[in-house]
């Protein structure tokens, strides 16, 4: 150390010139970071490109064009009885009605002086098929009307809304069969004179889904239903059993091995694939237990075990992060295992719990495979029941939705997959932004 | 203070609360305990000196049975508080646990207001009949533990948010808050300064009065200062026990001399 010759040493040497090895570093860190940078960039850009592409083709979802029309509703061909009975009245199906719109409309288009070359059923075809339905039940469930004149709204064929939001031009309507460009001229007329309109799309959130032909009447309201039950049941279920077994696990179970084989089994069912968990609720609660198909009863339990592991593993991971100080204080104090684990740990792991298991949720509302096996996959036109009763009846989810809006030819299915697709997100976005809100307040509390 | 000296010279009159007798503690394959024999007496600060890893915090969690919460632990031999077996299968150790309260190294209050902390042993103990009782209990406390002028007008802030030494006096509060007979206190001051370590020691010579308590420390001067009777652990070995003054002045083993002035540890 006292050699004569100074040894070439790190600490050597000028501070204000750059050794190399120094600038080699700073060089390497500085690549770094721009490879960081460079992926969150890559990473916005994939997210734009998406948001994009989904408003782009769903926010037209929630806009629908309507037709108003004034429509006869003559005793003798909807209650020759007259005595305003719903039962015998329902004798009149929709084919009783379909002649009542097309004469409204050629009543209608009379009144405001509107003139064409179609003949009464092209024009009607400007109407959605949907529309007789609805004026039926309409009738049915105001028997009064009957022998009046009222405005009826009614849906614009598909066509013809795909018209109003850009799908459909005058030279697709040429090579459409379903479509001709005379309609659109009459459609134009109407909208000349203020009869036809393009509003708000409310149906979408509360109608049922629709017929293959008709996709101007499908909505989601049977799998907003569907998956808010099943979305009840994982809560319910998931949420007591899995804090419940994380806290045995954690907290009381000795440490051997099997304890050790539950924990790698745990682990390992988060992995499994979801499709996995739907063969065997269609094995167990479907085929074994009898629960009815398509029923949200069977889907909540079939999400309910694949929620779990998400669930036992966030409870656990927060539970192990409550420093175990605390805990011998409680202990320490004379607190029992059970006093020690509910008024000290558990209030401090609430945030890490409640956030897995709104995680567990969302990942549970954005499941559809699992669901395709256990029938939630149907055509389900018909609401299902309040709860408890509602969750045997059948229903469909969200996502099993969006599936099965894409696999239909009609390009205005296009749009109502793409819609339904942003009535998912938002419904996540909301849970995300519930569980950061909990995390915060649980959190601020010290 | 004028019966300090009067108990020091009478330490070996004085009755035994806590009598260990060939106790031996296991962690799995390590022994880590080896029979360690040791009378402590009520009403006197004892002090379990020893380098790290000696077996002397060990030895003070099997006091109050807080090494049932580690599962490869196994201890054997006996352990008597006022004549009574606390491994006896009969013994709750929740209940023990009550009798025998423990302050730990690392300050850890709840994360709850100061009240809270003081007031949770008497709740889940029911020594308070109502919320007046209560009151007192904790203004009792933390008067005990020197911290009642600091923390009267802040009751209801977070424990956390006091500083270290206060902190720890909190967690001697809180101890004090059930009654105990016995106070173990594991090198309650490692985390302190040196005027926050005075403090606490002020504190433990007071607490004497009324609590059987047993201090472990790596600082042979806090147990020259603190404690009557202190004990010399090396090893997993009780080596030397006896009065304070004597150990650190003629110790018979040379270990303990050794220890004492520096060689080892």
């Amino acid at each position: 150390m006292t050699d004569a010759t100074a040894p070439i040493g790190a600490g050597q040497g000028s501070l204000i010139q750059q050794d190399s090895r120094t600038a080699k570093r700073n060089a390497a860190e500085k690549r770094f970071k721009m490879y960081g940078l460079a992926a969150v960039c890559v990473g916005i850009a994939m997210l734009i490109m998406l948001v994009t592409s989904i408003l782009s083709n769903g926010v037209s979802a929630f806009f629908q064009t309507t037709i108003q029309i004034m429509v006869e509703l003559p005793e003798e061909k909807l209650d020759k009885s007259g005595v305003r009975d719903p039962e015998v009245m329902a004798k009149v199906t929709t084919f009783g009605y379909a002649p009542l719109l097309r004469d409204g409309l050629q009543k209608t288009l009379e009144d405001n002086g509107i003139e064409t070359e179609l003949s009464a059923k092209d024009a009607a075809d400007l109407i959605s098929d949907e529309s007789v339905a609805q004026l039926r039940r309409y009738v049915l469930a105001n028997p009064e009307l009957i022998g009046q004149t009222i405005p009826v709204e009614v849906l614009a064929s598909g066509r013809i809304d795909g018209f109003y939001k850009g799908r459909v031009t005058y030279e697709s309507a040429e090579l459409d069969s379903n479509v001709s460009p005379e309609q659109l001229d009459l459609a134009e007329a109407l909208k000349g004179a203020d009869l036809l309109k393009t509003g708000f799309n409310w149906r979408f959130f509360t109608a049922p889904d629709a017929s293959v032909t008709r996709p101007e009447a499908a909505g989601l309201g049977v799998a907003i239903i569907g998956s808010f039950y099943m979305m009840l049941i994982v809560l319910c279920l998931a949420l007591p059993i899995g804090v419940a077994a994380s806290i045995y696990l954690e907290e009381f179970a000795p440490q051997n091995r099997f304890t050790d084989l539950i924990e790698v089994n745990i682990s390992n069912l988060a992995a499994v694939p979801s499709i996995v968990f739907g063969i065997l609720g269609l094995a167990i609660f479907i085929n074994f237990a009898g629960l009815p198909q398509s029923a949200p009863i069977v889907g909540g339990l079939v999400l309910t075990l694949m929620t779990l592991p998400t669930i036992i593993i966030a409870t656990r991971a927060s539970l192990k992060s409550v420093p175990p100080s605390i805990r011998d204080a409680a202990l320490g104090l004379g607190a029992s295992k059970m006093q020690a684990v509910f008024h000290h740990v558990l209030p401090l792991a609430m945030p890490g719990i409640l956030t897995g298991t709104i995680i567990g949720l969302a990942q549970a509302l954005g499941e559809t495979a699992p669901l395709l096996l256990i029938g939630m996959v149907a055509f389900v036109r018909e609401y299902p029941a309040g709860p408890p009763e509602g969750l045997f009846d059948p229903a469909t989810a969200l996502p099993v939705q969006i599936f099965n809006f894409t696999q239909r030819s009609d390009p205005a299915f296009v749009e109502r997959a793409s819609g339904a697709i942003i009535v998912l997100l938002l419904f996540l976005l909301i849970m995300n932004l519930t569980a950061i809100f909990l995390r915060r307040r649980f959190e601020r509390r010290w | 203070m004028n019966d300090m000296r009067l108990t020091e010279r009478a330490v070996g009159t004085q009755t035994t609360k806590i009598t260990a007798r060939a106790v031996q503690v296991f962690y799995g394959d390590n022994h880590a305990i080896k029979d360690v024999d040791v009378d402590i007496a009520d009403k006197t600060v004892t002090a379990f000196i020893g380098p790290s890893g000696c077996g002397k915090s060990t030895f003070l969690r099997c006091i109050n049975r807080m090494n049932d919460t580690i599962s490869v632990a196994r201890v054997e031999g006996d352990i008597l508080i006022d004549g009574e077996d606390i491994y006896d299968k009969r013994v709750d150790p929740v209940q023990l646990r009550a009798k025998v309260g423990m302050v730990f190294q690392k300050p850890n209050p709840f994360p709850k207001s100061i009240y809270d902390n003081v007031a949770y042993g008497p709740r889940i103990h029911g020594l308070a009949r109502d919320k007046a009782d209560l009151d007192e209990i904790v203004e009792r406390s933390l008067r005990r533990a020197a911290l009642w002028d600091e923390a009267k007008d802040r009751l209801g802030e977070p424990g956390t948010g006091l500083s270290g030494g206060q902190q720890q006096r909190l967690c001697i509060a809180r101890a004090v808050a059930t009654s105990p007979e016995v106070l173990l206190m594991d090198e309650p001051c490692s985390a302190l300064d040196p005027i926050a370590t005075a403090q606490v020691e002020e504190l433990i010579d007071e607490l004497r009065q009324n609590y059987s308590v047993v201090i472990v420390t790596h600082s042979m001067q806090q147990a020259a200062r603190v404690s009557q009777r202190t004990a010399f652990f090396h090893l997993g070995n009780l080596v030397e026990y006896g009065e304070t003054g004597k150990i650190f002045t003629s110790p018979e083993d040379p270990r303990t001399e050794s220890y004492i002035s520096g060689r080892i540890g």
